[in-house]
């Protein structure tokens, strides 16, 4: 059953049912990829996934109930488990729909053409070919992989909301493993957008020059240093603690900043912008997950808190109003909050400069175990890393295999500069995040 | 779920431009999901996931397209999908499918779809109660009662036609606590692929809810863990998630069969210390990762991975096995129709060893004693790891002394395994999702406790 006969099958059910305030959330998403091995195509996915979720407010609780199968039959279950669901409720607070009727902004991007499968399999075969070609020491296992992806989100709701984006994109990622012999390493390089200005023999060099250049890498001395977080791994950081700047999170007491608009919660140099039309981001979006028209705020800036992030329920409860920032993990599940793409705002000096300034430290440019090493409620995190040391000012031997240990609160506050060189990390998803390389003044690091 | 002579049509037209191999794997899940936020429920997830992915194969290369129609019309366009995708050609294949029952050997009792939403609430409120009455110092308390219903159903080129159903339970509690404007959390996580029966003596949600609020209240008075290179004593349950991460990612197909691993081509070497035998046992009566039938229709069993220290197996799915020339050991799982399958665990563990848990804990001069064990992750081609250390102790001339937050352990697998040099008798098993490119699957890890002579520990 198509979207449109479903939303009529829903709206019907939930008219027999007495319900006047309802909304339906549908997302369909559909990817094709292929990956490689050797000089060979391994595999080929064509996928097709989705789903929707009708919610509704009865006895002044939201019920939630989803399905991925469309069918008259399964219209009436979703609106008699959602009324079932509500019922089991307890939290007192105030439910909202979004009313219709609000202007969006116009987000759309000059299209281009998707690759077609043999596309996707002649650059692939073209990425293998060119990183066998970066290094001598690449070898088997190195990967290269695409993807062309479309995803669309309607959301429909009994006051008159009735919105739809439709977004299509494309993946470059490949993965150069390299060897000397004796020990192995990996790294990788992904791009979205159009495959015509894909430089493939640029990203294979790319990633094999990163992958070799920690082959045979020592430890870092264990002691507390300088770091400089590189773009990726300071984007990887504020993908983690993104939370802690959730309004929900804050109320709930899962974020220390409840309360703390107009104070000095990091070091001068730092901004954080959420931004929903991010020039580079693959999905900008005008409407948030509950239909809320979206918009670009500063959640800190030179180091003063401004806004939390808000969805209509944090910012009725919080006596403010929402920044359009309501998201939905898929097409089920509640309605919580999440930035977009949320940036530190570039400074000035360049990654020489920054590091020149640190002097004597480590330069980080890989965390792992981020779901595991972090506390996104304490802000504690150690971390397993890997990078180069930095001596007089300049990158020097490469490490790995170490932690840096310290806790985000007080990270935001021991930047002392900040760089010019942003990056974004995006996997191809509506939500992203971007920073540039940033020094902080002292952190812990366990080697050996 | 499927008719078998649909099946057939199906499987046909998917191998009709010369796969060599075609599959159908259907799935009905109703997911379900119930939380308490500090005393209140506070949502309902409540989802139907159902579809189909149908995949081919040729040689060494597999495509799989997946549908959320699964009408034969549905099915029909997502097998042309999948045959345009393999290559050109007229191959003709006839499929007679024949269903073969494998049985269950993890009965379930009371189906939690059965079961009316208030009663699940009952559980909740009875862990949410114990968890704020424990100590005065825990403030907040979030806690869930998940439970799965995963239908599947797969037909193979092979002649096979089968279904499974899979119940699991799991009872997911956080307590929050709070010292001195310090923030800390302590969790546990019991589940079982069992129904709600398993609350009837099996799971005390009391004794959850105090389980996870001690955690969260030794951990708020808890300072730094220090930074350096230590003995680790790792208690047993969750720890096992150090031979998950560090060696076990590193023993599928999916790494080994690419090269891609730190283990590949070592079958019947040395490659970690004789006190280590581990094995991934998929049979184990109701365990949370247990399977009755892998997601390409082969039986679980019992993998014997390393025994005293020798590499005797590696988990392996049906397109690993082709390219290693090697059997499926029953270890292809996916999240759902939406994922291809690949090579994954099922119950991970350390086998019980010869030592005690006070003999480990006196051998450590200074040390860490990591207690409780979080989540972690690995590379496999590189082999380094990371884990966080839920609740961590110092140990001083073999006594275990103040407790530490913040650890975290790294290091490489295959240095890490070959530095277990005890091994205690008491095994347990911990609950776990692990998460990969087939997406993510309920797992169980477990170790009796083991010590590790030397490993980086971070701390500040």
């Amino acid at each position: 059953m198509k979207y449109e006969d479903f939303k009529a099958a829903v709206i019907a059910a939930a008219q027999s049912e007495g319900l006047t305030d309802y909304e339906l959330y549908y997302v369909s998403d559909e990817s094709t990829s292929v990956d490689t091995f050797g000089h060979e195509v391994k595999s080929f996915t064509d996928a097709t996934s989705g789903g929707a979720c009708f919610r509704c407010i009865a006895g002044g609780k939201m019920g939630y109930a989803s399905t991925e199968q469309l069918s008259e039959e399964t219209a009436r279950a979703v609106v008699l488990r959602a009324k079932e669901n509500a019922a089991v409720l307890e939290t007192e607070e105030e439910v909202f729909l979004s009313e219709g009727g609000k202007t969006y902004a116009d987000v759309r991007r000059k299209a281009y053409p998707l690759p077609t499968p043999e596309k996707l399999i002649e650059t692939v075969l073209a990425g293998q070919k060119a990183i066998y070609a970066a290094d001598s020491a690449v070898i088997d296992g190195s990967e290269t992989g695409a993807e062309t992806f479309r995803h669309s989100v309607a959301i429909y709701n009994s006051r008159g909301l009735d919105v739809k984006s439709d977004h299509s994109g494309a993946v470059y990622y490949t993965v150069a493993v390299v060897s000397d012999g004796n020990e192995m390493n990996d790294s990788y390089e992904i791009k979205i957008g159009s495959f015509d200005e894909l430089d493939i023999p640029a990203a294979a060099a790319k990633a094999a020059a990163d992958a070799k250049s920690k082959l045979g890498a020592g430890v870092a001395p264990t002691g507390n240093y300088p770091v400089i977080f590189a773009p990726k791994a300071m984007a990887d950081l504020l993908t983690t603690f993104s939370g802690v700047f959730s309004a929900e999170n804050a109320r709930k007491g899962f974020s220390r900043l409840m309360g703390k608009e107009g104070e000095t919660i990091a070091a001068p140099c730092v901004t954080l912008t959420d931004d929903p039309f991010y020039a580079e981001a693959p999905m900008p979006m005008a409407f948030d997950a509950e239909g809320s028209p979206t918009f670009t705020k500063n959640l800190v800036e030179n180091g003063v808190l401004k806004t939390l992030l808000h969805n209509l329920k944090s910012a009725a409860a919080m006596g403010k109003t929402t920044t359009g920032n309501a998201a939905k993990r898929g097409y089920n599940g509640a309605v919580e909050i999440r930035p977009f793409t949320l940036f530190l705002a570039p400074g000035d000096l360049t990654e020489e400069e920054l590091l020149a300034r640190a002097g004597n430290g480590v330069y980080i440019d890989f965390l792992g175990g981020l779901h595991a090493g972090a506390n996104p409620i304490s802000g504690d995190f150690s971390l397993q890393s890997a990078g180069y040391m930095i001596e007089n000012g300049k990158k020097t031997r490469a490490v790995r295999s170490f932690t840096v240990a310290g806790n985000f609160y007080d990270l935001l506050k021991q930047i002392t500069a900040v760089a010019n060189n942003i990056e974004l990390r995006n996997m191809g998803s509506v939500t992203g995040f971007a920073a540039p390389a940033v020094l902080v003044n002292g952190l812990s690091v366990a080697g050996e | 779920m499927i008719a078998r002579d649909v099946c057939e049509r199906v499987l046909q037209r998917a191998a009709s431009t010369g796969a060599d191999y075609a599959e159908i794997f259907a799935e009905y899940t109703v997911d379900n999901g119930i939380r308490m936020i500090t005393g209140k429920v506070d949502a309902v997830d409540d989802t139907v996931i159902a579809g189909a992915g149908i995949r081919v194969f040729k040689g060494l290369r597999s495509v799989m397209a997946s549908t959320v129609d699964t009408s034969e019309a549905g099915l029909m366009r997502c097998a042309e999908r999948a045959a345009e995708a393999l290559g050109q050609g007229d191959a003709a294949m006839t499929i007679r499918l024949r269903e073969r029952l494998f049985g269950d050997v993890h009965p379930v009792r009371v189906a939690p779809v059965s079961v009316p939403n208030d009663e699940k609430v009952s559980v909740l409120r009875e862990a949410d109660a114990a968890a704020r009455n424990y100590d005065a110092c825990i403030k907040r308390t979030s806690c869930s009662l998940i439970s799965v219903d995963h239908s599947i159903l797969i037909a193979t080129s092979e002649g096979l036609y089968t279904q499974d159903r899979q119940i699991r339970t799991r009872l997911v509690m956080t307590a929050v606590a709070e010292k001195n404007g310090e923030t800390q959390t302590g969790s546990a996580n019991p589940g079982y692929r069992m129904g709600m029966e398993m609350f009837e003596g099996l799971v005390d949600p009391t004794a959850v809810g105090i389980e996870a609020a001690r955690q969260a209240a030794v951990m708020a008075g808890a300072g730094y863990c220090p930074a350096g290179v230590m003995p680790v004593a790792i208690g047993n349950g969750f720890g096992g998630v150090i031979f998950h991460e560090a060696c076990g990612h590193s023993l599928e197909a999916s790494s080994v069969a690419y090269g891609v691993s730190q283990f590949a081509g070592k079958l019947g070497q040395k490659i970690a210390n004789e006190k280590v035998t581990a094995i991934d046992d998929g049979t184990i009566p109701n365990a949370w990762g247990s399977i009755n039938i892998d997601d390409e229709g082969t039986p679980a069993r019992k993998n014997v991975l390393i025994e005293k220290g020798i590499l005797k197996s590696y988990m392996i799915d049906k397109m690993g096995g082709r390219r290693m020339n090697m059997e499926s050991t029953g270890s292809a799982r996916r999240e759902s129709y939406a994922y291809a399958t690949t090579s994954r665990m099922t119950n991970t563990y350390i086998a019980p060893g010869e030592d005690s848990d006070e003999s480990i804990i006196a051998s450590m001069e200074y040390g860490l004693y990591a207690k409780k064990m979080g989540g972690g992750s690995v590379n496999p081609a590189t082999g380094e790891f990371n884990f966080a250390v839920n609740e961590g102790y110092l140990v001083r001339n073999g006594k275990i002394c103040e407790p530490v937050r913040g650890a975290s352990l790294v290091g490489k697998g295959s240095e890490a395994i070959q530095k277990i040099d005890m091994v205690s008798a008491e095994l347990e098993l911990g609950q776990g999702m692990c998460g990969s490119s087939s997406g993510s699957i309920p797992v169980n890890v477990g170790e009796p406790m083991i010590r590790v002579s030397s490993i980086t520990v971070g701390g500040r």
